[in-house]
């Protein structure tokens, strides 16, 4: 399974900026936004700002690099469940 | 500069022995009045705390109910886990604050309460409970008043979850702890210990860590509020109430009959 990723810049209301639209067969399915250094041990990680369908998860996960992000993402989007 | 006034050092409620006044003498007479003997036998069920640490149920929810549980110090709250190991946090049990007076009814607990911060806990058998609520009404009446204050929470807390954004929502609870920690002497000015984590604070407002840190960042910049280590100081009462739409008539104090 393949992803597209597209930077943009989120306006969080927080210094949490640099993000990626994440795309998979033409459909935005995801929102991934770097942890800037206010989260101080998480900086640096990537936050589910937003998931859409599959990926939706209310609990916020993070992710370490952009590869774990995107593991992620197609392991939901491969998944049987909602 | 760190602000860590000791709670319950400014608003009058220390005693001439130097001890802070009991915070459940103080809750209830903030519902109702009570007379020289109801303070003299809340006084002494509460006598010899036992000191919890932080992260430990008082008791978990399929438990036996085995007593009322009356935090003196510290905070403590009612959660529910999911089975991924997801927590809502559905009230907060602050100084002077018990769990059901009622639980002795029911054959096991729905949800389970522990301590967020290290605490002082008293357990109050069921037997004595029984033996206040038939022999002194004046503390009866206080102590009902008191149930419909937590249910009046509940609601407002269900409000929040609900209907408000993550500023707001974080604004409402800063504001209502101000005045239940006021009501019980463990504020310094508009300050007072916020012993918990982020994470307790996302728990108990629906949100992400991540979105309570950035929270609590704007309300800074905004100058709202200042939190230094778990001290927190609201530094524009006003702003932050309107923030909030908060109105304080849940909460019932002034010693007037809840509505």
């Amino acid at each position: 399974m393949s992803l597209q990723l597209q930077p943009v810049q989120v306006a969080t209301g927080s210094e949490d900026q640099e993000s990626q639209l994440v795309f998979h067969e033409g459909f935005l399915v995801a929102i991934l936004v770097r942890l800037s250094d206010l989260h101080e041990t998480d900086a640096g990680k990537w936050f589910l700002e937003a998931g859409f369908g599959r990926v939706t998860d209310i609990s916020g996960p993070t992710f370490a690099d952009i590869d774990e992000a995107q593991a992620w993402i197609c392991a939901r989007l491969g998944s049987s469940g909602t | 500069m760190q602000d860590n006034d000791t709670a319950g050092a400014e608003d009058g409620t220390s005693r001439p022995d130097g001890r802070a006044a009991n915070p459940l003498i103080l809750k209830l007479e903030s519902l109702a009045p009570l007379s020289a003997d109801d303070r003299a036998v809340l006084e002494r069920i509460s006598a010899k705390p036992h000191l919890v640490p932080a992260g430990t149920d008082l008791i978990g929810e399929g438990d036996k109910p085995d007593g009322v549980y009356l935090v003196l110090d510290g905070i403590a709250c009612r959660y529910k886990l999911r089975a991924s190991g997801a927590r809502q946090i559905m009230a907060y049990l602050v100084p002077g604050d018990y769990c059901d007076l009622d639980v002795a009814m029911l054959k096991a607990m729905d949800h389970s309460i522990g301590t967020l911060s290290a605490c002082h806990v008293v357990r109050i058998s069921l037997d004595v409970i029984q033996a206040l609520l038939r022999d002194h009404p004046g503390i009866t009446h206080a102590l009902r008043l008191a149930t419909l204050v937590d249910e009046a929470t509940l609601r407002e807390w269900l409000v929040n979850v609900g209907r408000r954004s993550a500023e707001e929502r974080i604004a409402h609870l800063m504001c209502e702890l101000l005045l239940r920690l006021r009501a019980v002497g463990r504020t310094a000015g508009d300050g007072y210990a916020l012993p918990i984590t982020q994470e307790d604070l996302a728990d108990t407002t629906g949100l992400t860590s991540v979105h309570v840190n950035r929270t609590l960042g704007s309300l800074k910049q905004r100058g709202l509020i200042a939190l230094s280590g778990r001290q927190l100081r609201i530094l524009d009462l006003a702003g932050l109430e309107t923030l909030a739409e908060f109105k304080p008539n849940y909460l019932h104090l002034g010693g007037r009959d809840a509505a």
